[in-house]
């Protein structure tokens, strides 16, 4: 919030005072005390733990995937949350790793489908790593001329190129629509990795290693002159801040992390396409980066795993149907107060749709003859309290429309009448969700994100871990 | 010849559209300096809101009521449908982060284009529909002359596209509301202070933004043979690209970029390669934003220090 | 400093449950077969899965397979007397989201698959479903590579590959429409460029000049306008009598042909079954090749129980059929090993679906379905149609 006369420290005065009283603010102190060092230790123990207890091939997968995420929000942290620039070509330098490690580490270089590369890993990444460096200097240098806006759409530019390029130069070597598949598993000095958990463990390893290179560097010299580009570029120069030095090796470096993430993802899949780079997987990146909280490495690696398994609960139903439960109990338990009220309002909820349902039973048996689409004990527990008819595509269609009503009315009304609104959107909610929602997960998932993503920017717009930033008029 | 008359008419009737859109793109973010990605979504609900007016008149083979009256009832419901739309879209998810960090709004907006592509498909399926406007505006009505051959959609599309960047001119430049938007634009605070209503003006916006949107839609519903959930994304896309290539922020811009981006697709894919059209234009467009790095018609903009 | 706790309880809370979610599924799949195990050939209780793109650009084809599967295991659990549920694992096409979602199929208690759709897909996620000993079968995935030389030893595929498909049209297109010259244009999909690529050859070989153009088949709305005006303006030259549009989306083609018609061109056109759309595409004189004959307007018995049933689940269209015969073979697959008195796993399942042996007037593409040992189909099953002046779609013979 910009306000006149208002500098940082008066801003937190308030923070100040609620951190000294309560339980909630002696775990905060607690937790200022521990220093950056002793709880990247503890999070990358807990990492190994987790490594240690996760036995199932999926799950571990899922963590693959959520650590690569961690690496590509980092990566892009450095020119979107340091420099500040605004970076949508960011997919290009993901794919540009993947298939450089593709193209070392299968028969796409040898001729007629036989011989190629196979180069080990320590010596293929690096070299991918390097090319990926110079392509993000050149970029930069490029980038120098333009700003704000106008360097995203260039950038973007990059990003569409670059699947387009996949996609039609030369299929016979980066084989077009198809992709490559069949790629090496990461090997070096005869020890190869084929197993999930061992990729798990290589990834959490260079995930640390990365949060302190990073972390020294956000502590540098070239940390501080990136922050000071990024507040005022004007006044970074002069200060003699190199200000276009800072910009390319903040491309440059962003780039080198996006293609070491493309490395391990190309090597965790074992295949490349050029599908896998498109706009959406940038925007789950930059949902990563902004959930977690811009400019915080502690945040990219948070959004990294938040996202993943997020996106990983959402499409299963069973768990799809757990979050959108426990999302309305909890909202219900931060929101509420006192506690009598929210006693009164779950009972109430409760009674009005045995009422509604008894009611319209006795209108129409045809209108409450449909089963809920949860399975399992939710399945069992609402199956005599929401109303689902036989055939529930229009009524759901209706119900949905007239919830998204609802929620709207409820953020307008106030008091004693948003209270008694709850009541019925609640069972709505419910009805809505055990006749519509659930019958088509897939399309509910992307329902759910895109609800999730608003709910979250509005309630934390600096996001999970991502300092609250005053800004000086 | 004949190819490129018919090319300059192919290239100018999809960059009019393009057009179309763009306007409101930059309307918006000549505000509220807010790029609405969600914008491309509220076309495509235009295009829904027209097909579903069209079938309520009986549909495009029988319908129970003159042309031109029907077309007026679709372009009127999808621009006020979406302009409701768009102001919804701004009370509830963008004035909330009016003042956070610049990058929230659009990870927002991604959550709305996400919620309403797959809300549309949720309801009304995945299969693409049609217009079928060849059965109720025939080809052979329109423009005739030797090579050059002009239907009459697309005589529409280019004589509205005109029509609303002359009319949207003319409002922010010559009306109260049109004041206000540039005091809003240029200092929201100091304008608030002045006795602007901030809230009301970035409304009307948002409300004039997308119902140009919703009337995008139609005529892209009337001129193109599909609508279907996902046609927001690459309009969006295009939109955003014609308004800063045009200069962001800046109406004649919009449309000059849409034009641009438009002829350029089109002269691509006829005379140099089908296959590589998406590239040669990326190349162009890079190129023209490193020759005038605020786009054509972008001013430089002062730094205040 | 309220919300940010809040917030971070979620998170962890996420994982946690997460964490639970997929412990809790692996543990499912145990009890799942040992409930069957017990239950015996009594009520086959198991879970058999669907790959397909259900959001996204192609939603619409993906949707069409969905409905059809899920039609499929409606009416085999009735007929059966079987208790399979069906679990969707939407990919949108993309062969990352399609390897996540096989390790997730693979971590819970589903014993076979139905899909992928592409065959881009099948590449990236056939060695995972090998090595875990999972039969799936596509309904759509037509690239003949996949099935070569042992690398997807669970695939199985209920339509003919592009190289039974392309060479089938190519030959027609020779012989009765006799075309001096074809323009014939991919839209960049794997499907669309192995149809292109099949058919090349072929009609080269008897003198025809190919006019090979590409296009960005997922554009939409101006963006595909304009290259489709585009083509039809400086591409199709008069010579080019024939036109071929292997295409996934059928809108499309017809957008093309009304281009045609706009800019008064003549040409005829020739789609593929991705094409195969009689509410989609209309354009008088065309030809559709397509697996199947076209089941909405059949009378046999299967086929109208088929359009009737699919309806409480989403519109008709043509191309779910095939995806209808895929689970229809997993389904009497689970059902004969039940029979048989042993667990519905799935080494059991794949051995039963090695042996499938339906009876052509048991499956709406109306060939008997049974593999041959890489997972294609005996027969090749090809049928043409001709839509007429009022848009209807007439078979027509293909040799």
């Amino acid at each position: 919030m910009a306000r006149l006369g208002v500098d940082e420290w008066v801003a937190r005065s308030g923070e100040r005072r609620e951190r000294q009283s309560g339980w909630r603010g002696r775990i905060d102190q607690a937790r200022a005390r521990v220093g950056w060092w002793p709880r990247l230790a503890l999070v990358v123990g807990l990492g190994l733990v987790f490594g240690q207890i996760a036995a199932n091939v999926n799950v571990q997968t899922v963590a693959i995937n959520s650590l690569i995420y961690a690496l590509l929000a980092m990566g892009l942290n450095i020119a979107v949350g340091w420099a500040g620039l605004l970076d949508l070509g960011y997919i290009a330098f993901f794919g540009f790793g993947a298939y450089g490690y593709a193209l070392f580490s299968s028969n796409a270089l040898g001729s007629g489908g036989a011989g190629g590369a196979h180069l080990p890993a320590i010596e293929s990444i690096p070299i991918v790593l390097v090319a990926a460096g110079a392509v993000g200097v050149v970029i930069g240098l490029i980038a120098l001329r333009l700003s704000g806006d106008y360097l995203a759409i260039v950038t973007l530019f990059v990003g569409q190129a670059f699947v387009e390029v996949v996609n039609n130069i030369d299929p016979g070597t980066l084989g077009g629509v198809n992709g490559l598949y069949g790629l090496d598993p990461v090997h070096s000095f005869g020890v190869s990795i084929t197993t999930p958990k061992g990729l798990y463990y290589l990834v959490l390893a260079i995930v640390a290693i990365l949060a302190v290179v990073l972390h020294l560097l956000d502590t540098s010299r070239t940390g501080r002159a990136w922050r000071a580009l990024q507040d005022d570029p004007l006044a970074a120069s002069a200060m003699t801040i190199p200000v276009n030095k800072l910009k390319v090796m903040a491309f440059s470096f962003s780039a080198t992390v996006g293609a070491l993430a493309g490395t391990l993802f190309a090597a965790e899949q074992n295949n490349v396409f050029p599908t896998n780079f498109t706009a959406n997987i940038l925007i789950l990146i930059y949902a990563c980066l902004v959930l977690g909280g811009v400019g915080s490495i502690a945040g990219a690696i948070l959004g990294g795993i938040v996202v993943t398994v997020g996106e990983q609960m959402l499409s299963s139903p069973t768990d799809a149907g757990y979050l959108f439960y426990g999302l309305i109990l909890l909202t219900l338990l931060v929101r509420v107060r006192p506690w009598r009220y929210l006693g009164l309002l779950i009972a109430g909820t409760i009674v009005f749709g045995l009422a509604v349902r008894a009611i319209v039973s006795a209108v129409s048996a045809s209108a409450v003859a449909g089963a809920p689409g949860s399975s399992g004990w939710i399945g069992s527990l609402v199956s005599h309290w929401v109303i689902v008819p036989a055939h529930p595509a229009t009524y759901g269609n209706i119900l949905f429309v007239t919830l998204i009503c609802a929620l709207i009315a409820i953020i307008r009304l106030q008091g004693t009448r948003r209270l008694l609104a709850v009541v019925p959107t609640i069972f709505a909610a419910a009805c809505c969700w055990e006749s519509r929602l659930i019958v088509n997960p897939a399309i509910t998932t992307q329902i759910m994100i895109g609800a999730i993503l608003i709910l979250t920017m509005a309630a934390r717009p600096q996001g999970l871990l991502g300092a609250h930033r005053v800004e000086l008029l | 010849m004949q190819v490129f008359v018919q090319t300059l008419v192919n290239g100018v009737t999809t960059g009019m559209l393009y057009a179309l859109i763009a306007l409101g793109y930059t309307m918006v973010y000549g505000v509220l300096k807010l790029l609405n990605f969600a914008h491309g979504d509220v076309y495509m609900i235009g295009a829904y809101i027209g097909y579903f007016v069209l079938h309520w008149f009986g549909g495009p083979t029988a319908l129970s009521a003159p042309v031109p009256l029907v077309l007026l009832v679709m372009f009127a419901l999808a621009a006020g449908g979406c302009g409701a739309l768009g102001v919804a879209m701004e009370r509830f998810a963008y004035r909330p982060l009016r003042d956070a960090p610049r990058i929230a709004p659009l990870i927002t907006a991604l959550g709305i284009s996400f919620l309403l592509e797959n809300t549309v498909l949720l309801l009304f399926g995945g299969f693409t529909r049609s217009y079928q406007t060849p059965s109720f505006l025939p080809f052979s009505s329109g423009l005739h002359i030797g090579a050059l051959r002009i239907d009459i959609v697309q005589g529409m599309i280019i004589v509205l596209g005109v029509l609303m960047m002359l009319g949207l001119r003319w409002l922010v430049n010559h009306t109260v509301l049109g004041k206000s938007m540039r005091a809003v634009a240029s200092d929201r605070e100091a304008a608030e202070m002045l006795g602007i209503d901030v809230n009301r003006t970035i409304a009307l916006t948002f409300f004039i933004g997308s119902a140009m949107a919703g009337v995008a839609g139609v005529m892209s519903g009337l001129a193109f043979n599909q609508i279907s959930n996902t046609i927001g994304f690459l309009a969006g896309l295009k939109a955003f690209t014609a308004a800063v290539v045009g200069g962001i922020g800046s109406l004649p811009g919009a449309m000059i970029g849409g034009l641009f981006i438009g002829l350029c697709e089109s002269f691509t894919s006829s005379y140099i390669s089908s296959q590589y059209t998406d590239l040669i234009v990326f190349g162009i467009l890079i190129v023209t934003m490193l020759v005038r790095p605020t786009g054509i018609f972008g001013a430089p903009t002062l730094q205040k220090v | 400093m309220r919300p940010r706790f809040i917030l971070i309880a979620v998170a962890l809370l996420a994982l946690i449950a997460a964490g639970c979610g997929s412990s809790s599924s692996s543990s499912s799949s145990a009890s799942a077969s040992a409930s069957a195990g017990s239950g015996g050939a009594k009520k086959c209780t198991t879970s058999i899965a669907i790959e397909g793109p259900f959001t996204g650009p192609v939603a619409q084809i993906g949707l069409e397979q969905l409905h059809f599967a899920q039609l499929a295991v409606a009416m085999d659990n009735a007929a059966n007397a079987t208790n399979v549920t069906l679990a969707q694992d939407d990919t949108q096409l993309t062969p990352a989201l399609a390897t996540q979602k096989t390790q997730a199929i693979i971590g819970s208690g589903a014993v076979a698959v139905v899909g992928p759709a592409g065959s881009q897909e099948v590449n990236a996620v056939g060695p995972l479903f090998g090595r875990a000993g999972i039969a799936f079968i596509s309904g759509s995935a037509t690239l003949p590579a996949l099935a070569a030389s042992g690398k997807n030893p669970t695939f199985f595929r209920v339509v003919p590959d592009d190289s039974v498909q392309g060479p089938q049209d190519a030959n027609y297109i020779i012989s009765h429409l006799k075309p001096k010259a074809v323009l014939l244009i991919d839209d960049a999909e794997a499907y669309s460029q192995g149809l292109a690529n099949a058919m090349t050859p072929i009609l080269q070989k008897a003198g025809i000049k190919v006019n090979r153009q590409t296009y960005n088949g997922t554009d939409t709305g101006a963006t595909l306008a304009n290259a489709l005006s585009s083509l039809v303006t400086s591409q199709l030259n008069p010579s080019e009598t024939v036109t071929v549009l292997p295409w996934q989306t059928a809108a499309n083609a017809q957008q093309f042909g009304l281009d045609v018609q706009q800019q008064r061109k003549k040409t005829i056109l020739f789609g593929t079954d991705g094409t195969n759309s009689p509410s989609q595409f209309k354009i008088p004189g065309t030809y559709v090749s397509n697996f199947g004959p076209d089941i909405s307007s059949s009378s046999s018995a299967l086929d109208k129980s088929l359009v009737s049933g699919v309806a409480k689940y989403g519109p008709y269209g043509a191309f779910g059929v095939p995806t209808y015969a895929a689970a229809d073979v997993l389904m009497k697959a689970i059902s004969s090993v039940c029979k048989a008195g042993q667990t519905p796993s799935r080494s059991n399942v794949l051995a039963a679906v090695k042996k499938t042996n339906i009876p052509a007037s048991a499956n709406p593409l109306g060939v008997p379905v049974s593999f041959q040992s890489n997972g294609n189909l005996t027969g090749s099953p090809g049928y043409l149609f001709k839509i007429t002046g009022a848009g209807k779609y007439i078979p027509v013979p293909n040799k």
